[in-house]
């Protein structure tokens, strides 16, 4: 039954057979074979997501459908279908997934964890694919948190360390606050329509008059797009935890505890794009909803600004990443709220491959500085890992967006549109989001270069950077390939005649939703915007130039030295300004080096008082009132009652039993003849 | 021919603590063999009973029934039978039993026989509670229940155990002796022209009839004796003593079966036997349940001691069950009669497990441990499959059991459902938090501790109780539709006989948005390029929209 179109269900069951197998047998494999089942299950699915792409470039919709569970009116199956959309996911989870998984079996070679390692990896593959392919929200949660399964155990992959194991937890506890947002939107969706499929979801938005007032069932009095909007926003808080958008990114820096090819695949390529995928999968939803859709861009457009603000001050090379893809997300999250879901899906695919590559190299600068993740320590690698360096300088130009590498045109696709389209009911919006985001350009090509030029350029600052060594093959191929990958995608965004190659490829997909967009947001500015190509360009570059200003050359300065006063801010050379610089405003320099403080906030306003209260309340309540007060209080009056009471009327005593029986008699007699 | 399945299925156990009773004392081996055969023979007696049941929507409402005159002259009759609700309990009652007396295996050396002979008498008296189709047979097998239960705490429990062994001897005798006089008052008020009787399926039939202020008095009756076993909160504080107190074993059956009596009894009983008051009674009963999902769980961050921690976890995970039974719609019933499944085998497991690292430490304190996975991975490996199947994780069966209750909790027609649902959705982030916490805690982190180092991973008999739980775990979360199957017609009568007494304040409503209409039409594709071609309502639609935003 699987030969034909159930070919479908082998592409996320092969990854998940190979955990299996590696989660059993695993441990008693030789090495070799371990790498063998773990790449080659990728592999396979790779090459069966081709077979689907190919089927789907041809017109085909292929799909599986099998029942999963029902109960009265509620109906959910097992069903997995490929589009256009999901046909673009599968190739960069697998093509991405595959090269970390070939990076892995060199950077992880001598752990003793290995098959464990590479079963984690698999299920998580596996478990991604489940959400990509899902035809339901209800299956798709199941990959959702399959997902944040994998990346609770592989941030906690070394759990010896006490705070890798609570990084793991915390990432996800704080998953699981989103995900609440997630199933009430799903119960939600169940009150309005009657369904999860998205192609029933689909029609069933399209059919019914967004002005029609509900008379019955939980949304009885509000209108269909109020319970869309409010629908949406749960949705929204769903997403602000798997793609650690604000409030809830907070457990995306601390998860770079985990091995860093489990960074580059999970925690930047992969699984945080889910939320942004799940968005364009409801584009048709959002797009019903012009407050949720503002909502939506403000989150991203904030996001991107406050992570790369965030990312100025960490010396954690992995860090400085971490940052960044949360800042990155925050513009394919800007994407969807203004209604350019091609635009985040064009930045997702850019984004994974540099993001990916990214990581990778800073992986193999670990590797050769054997476990140092200090940039403060690194300096002049350039020199000890040629190879490293091109591919990493390859990752920065795209990310940073110079022409005409790919970020350029994913990022600046999504802030052209940002301005260029309007809100009925917000008009101040595209000004705002605009300038966020072209913020937060200027921000990640500062932030890079810095990264940059305190590892790559300068002279070695340790010894360990002084004889830093090149990656294994296994690492550098993979590293290569994402380089070219980075490259390559910028002719999936080339600005052509009539929209760009893969606007053109998804516009099926989105024309429900972008069909309904104009008429509750219509354009703001026809023509295409040259004005912001030219922005964009000034901003990338006036990040470089600020990065080599101040950390371009020699040994910079850290932290804060408080020698230097305030005076000569601007004088000198440019090294020594930035420790200058945080002496003149230390409150302001640990602002922003202990990231806002957010974590301690979140710690005080939310940890603390939950376990503190759930203790008092257990005391209190628990043992104090019910099974003291209530309980043993009942016992004792019982026993108070027997004591003082019931014992004293009968001790033994003739004389007092005669007495009592007399009275008795006479208030009996009085009683009678009253 | 017609084999009394259900009636053998019941009196095996006891038959088999006979048995044990005529061995010499000092034979421990063949007690426990012999309580383990008779437990596996049980468990084939519930296959034959699950394999003769007809789970056809349109099927008799209770089947493979035994009816026979026991006290004519006061309508007592042995009177056996099930519904589909209390097949699921029977079989899963019925899969506990042998791996709780592996469970004891090790750990109980004293006063084997007698430790064996009340697992023996316990099995029994479930068995029956849940087959009774006569409230005095009922009653009897109710009450049998607590002596075994109280003899394991108060024999083979721990230090503080003849404190726990009275509270819940007394909590729960103080619930069933309003129980019992609530059954004499039906007998005397429920008459039919056959006379007075305690047949249930007559007094099914007669009760619903009964005046509302009867039934109030009646249902909170009922209700306080099984609130008292579930536990709903505040009456809950039998329960951790209980738990902790008492050796593995009986915590096992005490979670994984005992439990479920309370809600069962409210399906059973307190709901169908009195509709109107279960109606007026429903927003109590759906807030005692939210409070008792997220207050649950904040004990459980309270606790430093496992078994407690895992004790307060059911408190929560009942209160999750209450919530799917007030909800009273298709969905919501369902998932909490499923849920009773899942608890049963999800904590079972949890006190499984939590008892062999007492065995090997004989500590329950969670600071004693921490970093063990190293030394007993598949023990840690293990515990975490669990850990994933108690905060609902998909694919486990926790994740149907919870989506279903709070789908169908938030569907309901109770007022403000979806904030209920909402509530106790909360308990969902919870529940991760005390779990995680538990887990790091105790296999995480470095392990310092000299003892811990060698500290021994599973035996094959600890692989012989976890695997079938394990299995059980997945199996169910893949592939629930033969237990829902089974459910769903049982409650499908219940949801009818509440909904004839309320017209339509009970149930399901319709979606909002009524798409009976619709034709579905998949998201087109079109060759690359191409300008898509819309539906035609979609057109329509697109039409007015421009109409009404030009």
């Amino acid at each position: 039954m699987f030969l034909h179109a159930g070919y479908l269900v082998w592409i996320p069951l092969l990854p998940l057979l190979g955990a299996l197998a590696l989660g059993t047998i695993g441990p008693r494999l030789r090495r070799d074979d371990v790498s063998l089942i773990a790449c080659g299950t990728v592999a396979g699915a790779f090459l069966l997501a081709l077979v689907a792409f190919a089927a789907v470039w041809n017109g085909a919709l292929p799909s599986f459908s099998a029942p999963w569970f029902s109960a009265g009116r509620f109906q959910v199956a097992g069903g997995l279908t490929v589009d256009r959309l999901s046909a673009v996911m599968l190739l960069v989870v697998t093509g991405v997934g595959f090269l970390i998984h070939v990076y892995s079996t060199g950077y992880m070679a001598e752990d003793p964890g290995y098959s464990r390692f590479f079963a984690y990896l698999n299920l998580f593959v596996g478990a991604m694919l489940i959400l990509v392919l899902a035809d339901n929200l209800v299956l798709l949660f199941v990959g959702w948190e399959g997902v944040g399964l994998c990346s609770y155990l592989l941030i906690g992959f070394w759990y010896d360390d006490d705070a890798k194991a609570s990084a793991g937890t915390k990432a996800f506890v704080v998953n699981r606050v989103g995900d609440f947002g997630f199933g009430l939107a799903v119960f939600g969706l169940l009150a309005l329509y009657g369904t999860v499929n998205f192609g029933a979801l689909s029609s069933a938005v399209s059919a019914s008059p967004p002005d029609e007032l509900l008379r019955q069932g939980v949304f009885a009095g509000m209108h269909v797009q109020g319970a869309v909007t409010l629908i949406a926003l749960l949705f929204v808080v769903g997403v602000t935890g798997k793609s650690a958008q604000l409030p809830l990114y907070v457990w995306l820096p601390d998860a770079m505890a985990g091995p860093t090819p489990v960074s580059a695949l999970i925690h930047a390529a992969t699984m945080v794009t889910a939320g942004v995928y799940l968005m364009c999968r409801l584009s048709f939803l959002f797009a019903l909803s012009p407050v949720a859709m503002l909502v939506v861009s403000l989150v991203g457009g904030g996001t991107a600004l406050f992570a790369a603000a965030i990312a100025f001050a960490q010396n954690d090379i992995k860090k400085v990443l971490a940052y960044s893809t949360i800042s990155q997300l925050g513009y394919m999250v800007l994407a969807v709220g203004v209604g350019a879901f091609w635009a985040a899906i064009l930045h997702l695919v850019t984004h994974a491959c540099f993001k990916a590559l990214l990581f990778l190299g800073s992986g193999s600068v670990i590797h050769g500085m054997h476990g140092e993740q200090d940039m403060r320590k690194m300096g002049g690698l350039r020199g000890r890992l040629p190879q490293t360096a091109l591919a990493f300088g390859i990752g920065t130009v795209a990310i940073t967006g110079v022409l005409p590498f790919s970020g350029f045109f994913s990022k600046d696709a999504i802030l052209g549109l940002a301005l260029g389209t309007g809100n009925r009911l917000f008009p101040w919006a595209p000004w705002t989001l605009y300038l966020l985001g072209t913020a937060a350009a200027l921000g990640t090509a500062f932030y890079m270069w810095r990264l940059w030029m305190l590892t790559f350029e300068g002279t070695a600052r340790t010894e360990a950077a002084a004889h830093a060594h090149e990656a294994p093959p296994s690492m550098a191929v993979p590293n290569h390939v994402l380089a070219f990958l980075s490259i390559a995608t910028l002719a999936l965004g080339l600005p052509l005649e009539g929209g760009a190659p893969l606007q053109r490829f998804l516009s099926p997909i989105f024309s429900p939703a972008t069909h309904l967009l104009p008429a509750l947001s219509p354009p703001h500015e026809e023509g295409v915007p040259w004005l912001t190509y030219a922005v964009a360009l000034a901003v990338a570059w006036a990040g470089f130039a600020a990065a080599r200003w101040l950390y371009g050359s020699g040994a910079p300065a850290f932290g804060l030295r408080p020698s230097a006063g305030k005076a000569g801010l601007l004088r000198g050379s440019g090294r020594e300004l930035p420790a200058r610089w945080a002496a003149a405003f230390p409150a302001g320099y640990r602002f922003v080096a202990n990231k806002f403080y957010v974590d301690e906030l979140y710690g005080a306003v939310i940890v603390a008082p939950l376990w503190g209260g759930a203790k008092t309340l257990w005391r209190v309540l628990d043992a104090g009132l019910v099974d003291t007060v209530v309980i043993r209080g009942s016992a004792a009056l019982v026993k108070a009652f027997s004591q003082y009471v019931l014992r004293p009327l009968q001790n033994g005593d003739a004389q007092r039993y005669a007495t009592v029986m007399a009275l008795g008699a006479v208030a009996l007699l009085y009683w009678v003849l009253r | 021919m017609n084999i009394p399945w259900l009636t053998i299925l019941i009196f095996l156990p006891m038959l088999g603590a006979v048995g044990v009773a005529l061995l010499p004392r000092e034979e421990h081996g063949q007690h426990r063999a012999v309580g383990l055969g008779f437990m596996l023979l049980t468990l084939g007696a519930a296959i034959a009973v699950a394999l003769e049941f007809d789970p056809a929507p349109f099927a008799p409402e209770f089947q493979l029934q035994t009816n026979v005159p026991w006290v004519p002259s006061l309508g007592i009759g042995y009177h056996v039978g099930i519904d589909g609700i209390a097949l699921v309990l029977i079989l899963l009652t019925a899969v506990l039993g042998p791996l709780v007396v592996l469970t004891a295996w090790k750990s109980v050396q004293t006063q084997v026989k007698e430790f064996v002979i009340a697992l023996l008498v316990l099995q029994t008296a479930m068995l029956g509670a849940f087959s009774a189709l006569d409230l005095v047979l009922f009653y009897v097998f109710w009450e049998a229940m607590l002596v075994p239960m109280y003899l394991l705490i108060g024999v083979w429990g721990s230090e503080r155990r003849i404190y726990a062994a009275v509270k819940f001897f007394i909590y729960t005798m103080a619930g069933s002796l309003l129980m019992l006089v609530a059954i004499l008052y039906l007998y005397y008020a429920a008459v039919g022209p056959a006379g007075r009787t305690f047949d249930f399926p007559e007094i099914l039939r007669l009760a619903p009839g009964l005046p509302l202020a009867a039934q109030r008095w009646l249902f909170l009756a009922f209700a306080l004796s099984f609130a008292i076993k579930v536990p709903m909160v505040p009456l809950h504080t039998w329960l951790p003593d209980a738990h902790t107190e008492a050796p593995a074993a009986g915590s096992v059956v005490l979670a994984g079966v005992l439990l479920k009596m309370g809600a069962f009894g409210f399906l059973r009983y307190a709901f169908p036997l009195f509709p109107d008051a279960a109606a007026a009674f429903r927003p109590l009963v759906a807030t005692l349940a939210v409070v008792g999902i997220v207050y649950g769980a904040l004990m459980c961050l309270a606790q430093r001691d496992m078994k407690r921690l895992v004790a307060y976890s059911s408190v929560s995970h009942l209160g999750f069950v209450m919530l799917g039974l007030s909800a009273m719609t298709v969905e919501g019933l369902t998932g909490g009669v499923y849920q009773m499944l899942n608890h049963g085998v999800s904590t079972g497991a949890l006190f499984v497990l939590v008892g062999l690292l007492y065995e090997r430490r004989h500590t329950r304190a969670m600071a004693d441990y921490g970093g063990i996975a190293r030394a007993a991975p598949a023990l840690a490996a293990l515990w975490m499959l669990v850990t994933l199947a108690s905060i609902g994780l998909p694919g486990t069966n926790g994740f149907v059991g919870e989506f279903l209750i709070l789908a169908g909790s938030w569907n309901s027609r109770i007022g403000g459902a979806p904030w209920f649902a909402a509530v106790g959705a909360i308990g969902v982030i919870l529940g991760a938090v005390y779990m995680l916490w538990m887990f790091q805690r105790v296999f995480l982190g470095p392990n310092r501790k000299a003892e811990n180092q060698t500290i021994a991973d599973l035996s094959g008999r600890e692989w012989t109780i976890l695997v079938p739980l394990a299995a059980l775990i997945v199996v169910m979360g893949v592939h629930p539709q033969p237990f829902l199957d089974r459910i769903e017609p049982s409650v499908q009568r219940l949801v009818d006989r509440l909904g004839a007494h309320h017209g339509a304040e009970v149930g399901t409503p319709p979606p909002s948005i009524d798409r009976q209409e619709l034709i579905l039409h998949p998201v087109p594709t079109t060759p690359y390029g191409q300008p898509p071609h819309l539906p035609p309502q979609f057109l329509r639609r697109l039409q007015e929209l421009r109409r009404h935003h030009p």
